[in-house]
């Protein structure tokens, strides 16, 4: 096996939208080959140390520009200690926010590095390339006990070293593919679905596997969770890979991570591909207990749709962005693509952009495989 | 084809119809007698007044014209200052002294500094100190980073944040702190509030404040701002907190409102800072920030409102760096609003007025050698003026580093004093730096890009569609990418970080505004009282809050009586229940 990318975690603080730096820097990393998971702006320390534990990064870069970063850096310090996480460095910046006197105090707190105005972007990549080669040092892996749910860490560290593989469970979780094309909503359908199933199912857990391309001979950015909401929530896993060129939607060790994740207590796996092309079939026969085509209206011509092979093996077609024009019509166009070819497949029509769109709760209940009246 | 698409053809078409009145003006003789006629009068009837140093001046320089054609150009395609299409400014005398030559007492200062640290009570101790010399009461203020974002300083994981880069204000109480002291209803007072999701929430404690004290006839009166400008947040702030139809839905209210009851309130100022500041060209910058407002003219035309009413309460803020383009941005866009105003929407003189307000560039300036900022804010404020900007802020030197100290407000401030009252540049004369041929060529080149960029908008389905598609975001991006690497190049001179540079230099030592742990607790104690003291009346206020959103009400009206007894957080908790959250984009 080929020697695993540097994974690097950026974020911007909580009540702070000064993603500028942020978005300059995460390009730059992904052109020196870096896995960057971009977690977005105004997030919690939470949400970014729990991400730092379920992507198994090397390290964290926050960019803050709001003040209050000498609380903040030790925030995120003290949760990465408490959860026995140290060994993920740290490491920021902020114009000219952030003092000599404040950087100083920062890293006596743990902070490895703090980047001060006018750094150039190559000594930033240089810094960040270094924690590619402090790895090899083991990190200590807690055993949860016998009985609790396993850690993020745990869980984390198993997905990355591919094995070993849990024992199996007398009743595993609820596996549900999504696939289509970039653009047709999949993030924002997958997040709407999770906000829906914490709320209905109030002690369940959720991991959802998402993809993003890598560009070829450089880095990744795997952004998806800068754009989920509902899914930064203590009861969902969320792993970020990236396809290193892989073809057909997912990447080389999909297969392999979602055994491991199939084989822990969740209660619903989701796995997002990238977005698809028209003869792509991302997931094996019988892969996933329910797979999912995404669609948006503008697929173009009606012919288009003889073309896309996954119609024919997916269990549910969603048409999303309902509210465009033509929406309709592209709803009974691929009704009846389905229909003409022996499909019995429900199509269902959705706005996942919207607060509390009815197609959204009855995707659920279709991926679920329960009735809309049961719950 | 969309509004910006007629926009273009609008643009078109004032400057053909202006090159065949001067075609007019130059093969028929009546036409062209009345043009000369009419330039002689107005040359005639432009007041004189003298110097300290008893020169004799007019107060508006126009160029030497003598042939029709020209005259019809000069009147017709800039016009004089105050007359369509507004290049030379919406007012016919800016800056000037009073006719009476007695330096520096206008009726109101064109200053406006931005203020707000630590809590109510420190940011009204600021406003107090800024305003000291002032004749007339601007205030401008920023809040904190969860008041920003409509939280309470007493949520989870906002701690550190509190009263940081701004004030912390939670509730109606803290609004009436804010501002203690000064009268509200004075009509040389006026309130500006950077704030923009919670925008409706804040201008209802604004209005309940001033109601407690002044009595509810005190509404009429109320003079101010409130940003509230949730596209730009979309493009590049990303202080939008609402889904955009449910944002643009409270901004419709807060505006409908205005127009009925709060009729000297501005309920939006059209911003292209943040656009420029998160790395936009300027070019990028006004052509996003006026498109977005032709956007919101046409939702809110498309609400039923009257463009009359409302035309005259927009405004809009740009950011002034050192660019060439800033040599004649903002005459750009006056151009630009004036005749889509006009010619397309319809609206009368005051709607076609584009008021202005500029704040220098804070991306500019930079931590090395940072009293260089004070030349390059004197620079950008220089540009500004010329622009003939209604009102401006001018960065502190320090602002690289921190909320700015009161040595640096004071410079800033005294720099527009300086370029104001002590310098002849502008009190003497309008249009002393205007109409240069290099100031020219910028304005047609800007005003060709901005044009260009309307196009690409108005192809991708118009302002609203191209925002989802990220468009305006990403052209932002790949801006802020393309000047970091110049910078880094060195193709972008930066004196004192890529040039000039001083080795032996170490970071300054400046003052720091911090706000202490215990004026922290202090502000979490106040809003847990303030919620416990009024729990009661809380949960009816938000029961009746959710049925004016679900029912279509105007919810701006709703909230001058839900922020009675509820703090920001528990009303904006109550409305992403029932609208959501805004879904970031990347």
């Amino acid at each position: 096996m080929t020697k695993r990318p540097l994974r690097i975690l950026t974020a911007v603080p909580i009540c702070d939208g000064h993603d500028s730096a942020i978005n300059t820097i995460n390009l730059e990393l992904v052109r020196a080959g870096v896995e960057v998971i971009y977690l977005g702006y105004h997030r919690s320390a939470r949400d970014i140390v729990r991400a730092a534990l379920q992507e198994d990064v090397a390290a964290i870069g926050i960019s803050s520009y709001n003040g209050g970063h000498v609380e903040f850096f030790r925030e995120v310090r003290d949760l990465l200690e408490e959860r026995d996480a140290t060994a993920i460095g740290l490491f920021g910046g902020g114009g000219g926010t952030i003092t000599a006197a404040d950087a100083a105090q920062m890293t006596r707190q743990g902070v490895d590095r703090i980047f001060f105005a006018g750094t150039p972007l190559d000594e930033i990549v240089s810094f960040v390339l270094a924690y590619g080669k402090r790895r090899g040092v083991r990190h200590r892996t807690a055993k949860s006990p016998r009985g609790t749910f396993p850690t993020d860490r745990t869980i984390a560290r198993t997905l990355s070293e591919l094995g070993p593989l849990p024992r199996r469970l007398a009743s595993q979780p609820r596996t549900v593919g999504i696939a289509g094309p970039g653009g047709a909503g999949k993030t924002t359908l997958i997040d709407e679905l999770v906000r829906r199933f914490l709320a209905t199912h109030p002690e369940s857990r959720i991991a959802i596997l998402s993809h993003d391309p890598s560009i070829l001979g450089k880095g990744a950015l795997l952004g998806d969770r800068a754009t989920m909401i509902y899914s930064q929530n203590d009861r969902v896993f969320m792993r970020s890979l990236a396809t290193h060129g892989t073809a057909g939607g997912v990447a080389a060790e999909t297969g392999r991570c979602l055994e491991i994740l199939r084989g822990l207590p969740f209660d619903l796996v989701v796995v997002e591909t990238v977005g698809i092309g028209q003869e792509s079939v991302p997931f094996a026969p019988g892969a996933m207990d329910c797979s999912v085509l995404v669609m948006s209206p503008d697929y173009g011509a009606r012919l288009q749709l003889q073309k896309i092979v996954m119609l024919d093996v997916a269990d549910v077609v969603v048409v999303n962005k309902g509210d465009l024009a033509g929406a309709r019509t592209a709803v009974s166009e691929v009704e009846h693509r389905l229909r003409a070819a022996g499909g019995q497949q429900r199509v269902i029509a959705t706005v996942a952009k919207a607060h509390r769109d009815t197609g959204v709760d009855e995707l659920l209940h279709a991926v679920l495989g329960t009735r809309a009246d049961t719950v | 084809m969309g509004t910006l698409g007629h926009v273009i053809l609008a643009w078109r078409a004032h400057d053909a119809n202006v090159e065949a009145e001067v075609q007019r003006a130059r093969t028929d003789g009546d036409a062209g007698g009345a043009w000369l006629e009419r330039w002689l009068a107005i040359r005639a009837a432009i007041p004189r007044g003298h110097t300290p140093t008893g020169l004799d001046l007019p107060r508006l320089a126009l160029p030497e014209l003598d042939e029709p054609g020209a005259i019809a150009r000069y009147l017709l395609g800039q016009g004089l200052p105050g007359e369509f299409p507004f290049v030379n400014g919406i007012h016919s005398e800016m800056y000037l002294q009073a006719a009476d030559g007695k330096p520096g007492r206008r009726l109101e200062e064109p200053t406006r500094l931005f203020a707000g640290l630590g809590l109510a009570d420190d940011t009204n101790a600021r406003f107090r100190y800024l305003t000291q010399h002032q004749s007339s009461v601007r205030l401008s203020t920023a809040f904190d980073g969860p008041t920003l974002y409509g939280l309470d300083s007493d949520a989870e994981a906002v701690f550190g944040k509190i009263g940081e880069g701004g004030v912390a204000i939670d509730t109606v109480e803290d609004m009436e702190r804010l501002y203690a002291g000064f009268d509200l209803t004075d009509p040389a007072c006026s309130v500006s509030m950077t704030i923009n999701g919670p925008a409706p929430i804040l201008l209802a404690m604004y209005v309940a404040a001033a109601k407690r004290r002044w009595g509810d006839a005190c509404a009429m009166s109320l003079r101010g701002t409130v940003q509230a400008d949730v596209l730009k947040e979309v493009q590049a702030q990303n202080e939008v907190i609402f889904p955009l139809d449910a944002s643009l839905r409270f901004l419709g209210d807060m505006v409908e409102h205005c127009v009925r009851a709060l009729p000297r309130w501005y309920p939006i100022s059209i911003s292209g800072y943040h656009i420029a500041e998160a790395g936009a060209t300027p070019v990028q910058q006004a052509a996003y920030t006026l498109s977005n407002g032709f956007a919101y003219v046409e939702l809110f035309a498309a609400r039923g409102l009257d463009v009359n009413t409302f035309a005259p309460r927009l405004s809009f803020f740009l950011d002034c760096g050192l660019d060439i383009e800033y040599l004649a941005l903002a005459r750009a866009c006056r151009r630009i609003w004036a005749i889509g105003m006009r010619d397309v929407f319809r609206a009368d003189e005051r709607g076609q007025r584009m008021r202005l307000h500029t704040q220098t560039s804070g991306r500019s300036l930079v931590a090395q050698s940072f009293k260089n900022n004070l030349t390059r804010t004197a620079i950008e404020l220089l540009l500004a003026y010329a622009n003939t900007t209604n009102s401006c802020h001018s960065n502190s030197a320090d602002e690289p580093f921190t909320t700015p100290g009161e040595e640096y407000v004071k410079l800033a401030a005294n720099a527009q004093a300086i370029l104001l009252e002590e310098s002849g540049l502008f009190r003497h004369m309008m249009n002393a730096i205007a109409g240069s041929p290099g100031m020219e060529a910028v304005q047609k080149a800007v005003e060709r890009g901005i044009l260009d960029e309307f196009h690409t908008l108005d192809e991708l389905g118009g302002v609203l569609t191209a925002v989802e598609h990220r468009y305006q975001r990403s052209q932002i991006q790949e801006s802020a990418h393309r000047y970091e690497r110049q910078i880094g190049a060195g193709e972008r001179p930066i004196v004192g970080l890529n040039r000039y540079r001083d080795e032996s230099e170490r970071l300054p030592d400046v003052e720091m505004m911090r706000t202490s742990r215990a004026t922290k607790l202090k502000q979490v104690a106040r809003v847990k009282a303030f919620k416990k003291r009024n729990r009661v009346a809380a949960i009816r206020a938000l029961d009746s809050l959710s049925r004016v959103v679900e029912s279509g009400g105007n919810v701006c009206e709703e909230l001058l009586d839900t922020v009675e007894v509820c703090s920001l957080g528990q009303i904006t908790t109550r409305l992403h229940d029932l609208v959501g959250h805004f879904r970031p984009l990347v």
